[in-house]
């Protein structure tokens, strides 16, 4: 079937208008504003036709978001969109895919018990309303062929390996004729075969005249396959760069790059005993991928290891196991010599272990409980909560609670306040109290001032050093390199669920620890 | 919010009479004189009510917990054969030993069979909707087969199907002297239902088991990374929303009919839920709304006979009031989503 | 006990006649939940289009107008769960609940108001049933499939035209991309909203033509709660016929079976023994549960089965 679409009609390559290159796309300005934050903040974006560019940034650096915008998933709240040289507004995923735009996204879009084919057409299945699977097959076959993807068109969805749905994904935008494709953190889930498979599925792409623009935080994918890159740093352009003529450490210092700070002299703890022991951890994702795949570090009484990295590389998979919460595939957890990798949550917070969530809305707390109920989650069979352990005695929970309340700073200090109506710094604190109070061996911090305020900050960072003096061992898992950076003795950086490094923090640069985490390996110091 | 809901119901009743021809004033004061208009009447509410509280307590300590409990009814009727089977089988024994053997098998048949439910879906993630609604239509069946020329059946004056009476030892007392209210039939069970309030009441609040009930029910993952563990919790309570139940069964037998007759529960368990719901899952709303309900049970019967308006009405009633608490948690629940509108999905 | 009492031709016939309604309620809860609602008020559907059926029926005195009044009315209970599941994303069940209740107490109250305690007129209008002249005279098979009523030939049809619609057409593809992965089937362009809305109105009204051939085509009548729960058996079908228009048969006929043997086996017996006939009719229910824990093969819903879909982001 003839696809009607003039835009299709165009050859393949760049329009040259002499030499000057007409971009295929242009995004100026474009501003969104979720709540209290501020994703994007004038945000420009430019695409030239037949080459791939790479959108590239930290996590909560705008990259989904505005490609989200530009697919029309969400409504920029200002900003222009010039698409082939006029103007457009996207107003949903059809507009998009009407102008020639299409999405391969990072969780894939399919439905499981669909076969391939079927998932390729659904929604645009040009035929009569009789399903007639032979002959979609066959035309999913024939594109294919042509873009030199492989993947059996007869086969359920559920059936086949993460790596060949992606591929699912691919054949759907280019069944409706995109002309550019987006694709999000493409590699998230592939094996390193996989992702050779898929750099020869992209240069085939851009030879057959496709536009591509990669979101991505992977050095090793821009420098492979890209034409030119743009830089996001917290919601704004953080730099335009032409790969050949960059380096990684340029593009990790714009990723990352902030003002130096000084960084606070702190003694350097003395040698202490290993309270955390970790050798050979694996263990697998909610999706069924390996998400740790080795880890081996330790952590000594009054220190504090910082794990950065970009999310998504296994850090919330480490945290869950340290918990009990994620079952542990391989290898051993050992607190004060002890393996506790099979125990259950109650068992191993038995041993001293605390325990800072990074959702505390969901994780962390009972949002409906009072702040004096929050306090005692974990406690409530122990005296003075329970004097016996059978009868509560609320009068003791709330003293207590008051009493945590004053110490911890929760505004306002009032333990029979409803936690759900407390600010965000105000909740954290709330779980700090909990978890903090009985001077744990362990704390297992992740992402603690995600959503805070300036204030809210550095108090949790204050009480962090505090146990920290007091000669707790503490896991620090944070996005933010300025926190790691701020509380760690040691810094490990995890990069697709291995440690790559583990670098003192003296010697942790900020562009040292941005190539780490952007998957640029050291040569052999 | 709940005294808004009746009245809204009432008045849509208010329409449904008035549409069939019939005068909505004579008809409700009927169904309230019917419940409240003299001692014999209230004594006849309260022993409608009864069962009622019991059944909601039942739905309500699974509520607690997260859980959906459709299944008071079966649990009730399980309550009331095992109560049945043993008060028979023993009838011979003193009350001081008959009465408490009764009074376990009540509530033990009532746990036991709940806890089905509650291991399901624990243990393999079954929808406790799904298995207690099937648990319903079995006992309902083994109860034919039981009191239908069955091993339980023994005659008795109506001819209709039922069990052989049990013994004098662990029948309820009336409570109400006969020159008081003539005709009375409140029995002791009252105490049992006003001591069960006074149970799921410290259960949840006072004990640390009932504290972890909640926490299940409110925030079942920041439960279980703090080591409560919901699985075991979910068992727990619905073997206690079953002893509940069970001991109204038990109670019905024991304070009313004084052996097992195939059908006699009028959909105590299914009422329960609104029961539930209206009073908010918590013991004073559920007294209340049990106390309404069971106004509108007895007024309801006598509203029919007078106005000649269907005691149905007060299902139209009921179901009226249930889904305007529906509306209710689907407005909470908007507003909270609003609320929680979390930019950190949005986050590239 | 005899042969004839277990596979006779009566016992047989019979087992057509009780799977019907069944059947159909089957039949909605498979369109509904394919597309993601969990339509637990097919029990509360059924009655009123038993009732209204027949009050249609009494009206008009006309099968057709009887059956047309019947679905609509259950279209509409379906139409406001509807409304509360997908547009208002409450709870599915407390409201379907309600709708049950309601239906049970508004058909038993109007039933009052319109025929007090005379009952229903005995000179109603009814399905006819379908005499099938050539096969009458087979031996057996004649008994069994000649003098079916004619929604039994219907449910029949249904399940052939539902299995067809649900996985040979492009619009049964997109509803099972629905209730499988909402999310999924609207960055393509497929409106979630609406499939529900109409799968959801389907439901109501295969569930509302089961309950008019109880009242119609079988008992000529109507009594407060004469469903009795064949909703809910007809949701345990779906499941244990895993969610397929096909499967959903071979369960109501299983189901059909055992409640025509129970009736068959009266005061048979094996021996000295007397056949239990009441606990065979807990065999739906105890299938039931075991096929939803897994124990009897795997039974899985649709991905998306109850969970309200959200709309996000968009103005």
């Amino acid at each position: 079937m003839i696809d009607p679409r003039p835009e299709r009609a165009r050859t393949a390559g760049t329009t040259a208008v002499g030499t000057e290159r007409v971009p295929l796309l242009e995004m100026r300005g474009i501003r969104k504003r979720f709540g209290d934050l501020q994703a994007l903040d004038g945000v420009d974006l430019v695409v030239n036709e037949g080459e791939i560019h790479a959108l590239v940034g930290e996590n909560g650096a705008g990259k989904t978001t505005l490609m989200n915008v530009l697919y029309g998933l969400y409504h920029p709240d200002s900003g222009t969109i010039r698409y082939r040289e006029r103007d457009v507004r996207i107003t949903g995923p059809r507009d998009a895919i009407a102008l020639g735009i299409g999405m391969i996204h990072q969780h894939f879009m399919l439905v499981p018990p669909l076969t391939v084919a079927e998932n390729v057409v659904l929604g645009d299945e040009r035929g009569g309303p009789v399903l007639d699977d032979r002959a979609i097959e066959e035309r999913v076959r024939g594109l294919e062929e042509r873009f030199a993807i492989a993947v059996e068109p007869g086969a359920r969805v559920e059936d086949i390996p993460l790596g060949l749905q992606q591929r699912v994904e691919i054949l759907k935008v280019l069944y409706r004729g995109s002309e550019l494709l987006i694709f999000d953190e493409p590699t998230a889930v592939l094996t390193p075969q996989e992702v050779d498979e898929l750099f020869a599925i992209v240069r085939t792409l851009r030879e057959e005249g496709k536009t591509l623009i990669l979101i991505t935080h992977k050095l090793r994918e821009v420098m492979a396959v890209t034409d030119r890159i743009t830089v996001l740093r917290g919601g704004r352009n953080a730099g335009e760069l032409v790969t050949k003529q960059t380096t990684p450490a340029e593009i990790a210092r714009a990723m990352v790059g902030r003002e130096m700070k000084q960084l606070k002299a702190r003694a350097t703890p003395p040698r202490t005993e290993v309270i955390l022991d970790v050798r050979g951890l694996e263990a697998l994702s909610d999706r069924g991928s390996p998400a740790l795949r080795g880890i081996d570090f330790e952590i000594r009484s009054g220190e504090i290891l910082g794990i950065a990295g970009v999310g998504g590389n296994g850090q919330s998979e480490l945290a869950q196991c340290l918990l009990g919460l994620r079952k542990v595939a391989a290898g051993t957890i050992r607190i004060g010599g002890i393996d506790i990798s099979r125990d259950d949550p109650k068992r191993t917070r038995a041993r001293g272990v605390a325990y800072v969530p990074e959702d505390r809305r969901i994780e962390g707390l009972v949002l409906a409980f009072t702040v004096a109920d929050d306090f005692i989650l974990g406690k409530q069979d122990r005296p003075p909560y329970a004097a016996n352990g059978i009868v509560l005695d609320p009068a003791a929970i709330l003293k207590a609670g008051g009493r945590l309340a004053v110490e911890y700073d929760v505004r306002p200090p009032n333990p029979r306040a409803i936690v759900a109506n407390l600010s965000g710094g105000n909740q954290q604190k709330v779980v700090l109290g909990r978890e903090l109070s009985e001077r744990p061996k362990l704390i297992v911090v992740s992402q603690p001032t995600r959503g805070l305020d300036i204030a809210a900050t550095e108090y949790v960072h204050e009480r962090l050093l505090e146990q920290r003096g007091q000669g707790a061992a503490i896991l620090l898992v944070s996005s933010e390199l300025d926190e790691i950076r701020a509380l760690s003795d040691r810094i490990a950086v995890m990069f697709e669920g291995r440690i790559v490094a583990v670098l003192d923090a003296a010697s942790a640069t900020e562009e040292r620890l941005g190539l780490l985490m952007a998957g640029h390996t050291e040569a052999a110091a | 919010m709940p005294v808004a809901s009746v009245v809204f119901a009432l008045a849509i009743g208010a329409i449904f009479v008035l549409l069939s021809g019939h005068d909505p004033i004579a008809a409700y004061i009927d169904l309230f004189r019917g419940a409240f208009g003299s001692p014999y009447d209230i004594t006849e509410t309260l022993i409608q009510t009864i069962p009622l509280v019991l059944a909601g307590l039942a739905v309500a300590v699974a509520f607690r917990t997260g859980l959906f409990n459709i299944g008071a009814e079966s649990q009730l009727l399980i309550g009331a054969v095992a109560a049945g089977a043993v008060g028979a089988r023993f009838a011979d024994l003193p009350g001081f030993v008959l009465f408490p053997m009764v009074l376990a098998a009540g509530i033990g048949a009532g746990a036991g069979w709940a806890a089905i439910a509650g291991y399901l879906k624990a243990a393999r993630g079954v929808n406790e909707v799904i298995t207690t609604i099937m648990q319903n239509y079995i006992v309902v069946f083994v109860m034919h087969w039981l009191l239908q020329n069955g091993p339980m059946t023994a005659p008795n004056a109506l001819g209709t199907p039922a069990s052989a009476p049990i013994g004098a030892g662990a029948v309820l007392p009336i409570i109400i002297p006969n020159e008081l209210v003539p005709l009375t039939r409140l029995h002791a069970g009252i105490f049992l239902a006003i001591a069960a309030v006074v149970v799921f009441w410290f259960l949840l609040w006072r004990t640390p088991l009932g504290y972890e009930l909640r926490a299940v029910g409110l925030g079942a993952r920041a439960a279980a990374q703090a080591g409560i563990d919901p699985r075991t919790r979910i068992v727990i309570a619905m073997a206690i929303a079953g002893g509940f139940a069970g001991l109204a069964g038990m109670i019905q037998v024991t304070g009313v009919f004084h052996r097992v007759f195939d059908g006699f529960s009028s959909g105590y368990g299914f009422d329960a839920i609104a029961v539930a719901l209206l009073g908010k899952n918590s013991p004073i709303g559920i007294a209340l709304a049990a106390l309404l309900f069971g106004a509108f049970a007895r007024g309801g019967s006598i509203m029919q006979a007078n106005a000649g308006v269907s005691a149905q009405l007060v299902s139209v009633i009921e179901a009226v009031v249930l889904f305007v608490i529906a509306a209710e948690l689907i407005v909470r629940v908007l507003t909270a989503r609003r609320r929680e509108r979390k930019p950190l999905e949005a986050i590239a | 006990m005899t042969i004839d009492q277990l596979i006779g031709a009566g016992v047989l016939a019979a087992t057509l006649r009780l799977a019907t309604p069944i059947l159909l309620a089957a039949l909605g809860g498979v369109v509904s939940e394919r597309a993601g609602v969990i339509n637990i008020a097919l029990e509360g559907c059924m009655l009123v289009g038993a009732f209204f059926g027949v009050v249609a029926a009494d009206q008009s005195h006309s099968v057709v107008v009887a059956l047309v009044a019947a679905m609509a009315v259950g279209a509409g209970l379906a139409a406001i769960h509807a409304v509360a599941a997908i547009h208002l994303r409450s709870d599915q069940i407390v409201s379907g609940m309600a709708l049950n209740i309601l239906a049970l107490g508004l058909t038993s109250y109007l039933d009052y108001q319109f025929y007090g305690t005379t009952g229903t007129p005995s000179d109603l209008a009814g399905v006819p049933d379908i005499e099938i002249e050539p096969l009458a005279a087979v031996p057996f098979v004649g008994d069994v499939i000649a003098h079916q009523n004619a929604i039994v030939w219907a449910g029949l049809a249904l399940v052939v035209l539902i299995q067809v619609f649900l996985f040979r057409t492009v619009p049964g593809l997109r509803l099972r991309a629905v209730g499988e992965h909402p999310r999924a089937a609207e960055t393509v362009g497929i409106a979630v909203r609406q499939t529900r809305y109409w799968a959801v109105i389907a439901s109501g009204m295969l569930a509302a033509l089961g309950g008019a051939y109880l009242s119609l085509s079988v008992a000529h009548s109507f009594t407060d709660g004469m469903t009795g729960g064949r909703g809910f058996i007809g949701l345990a079908a779906m499941i244990f016929g895993r969610w397929t228009p096909v499967g959903a048969l071979v369960a109501s006929l299983i189901f059909g079976y055992g409640t025509a043997l129970s009736f068959s086996l009266q005061g048979a017996s094996i021996g000295d023994v007397r056949v239990p006939v009441q606990l065979l009719s807990t065999l739906p229910y105890v299938l039931t549960i075991l096929a939803v824990a897994g124990f009897v093969g795997r039974s899985r819903p649709p991905a998306a089965d109850g969970i309200p879909y959200e709309t996000e982001g968009h103005a």
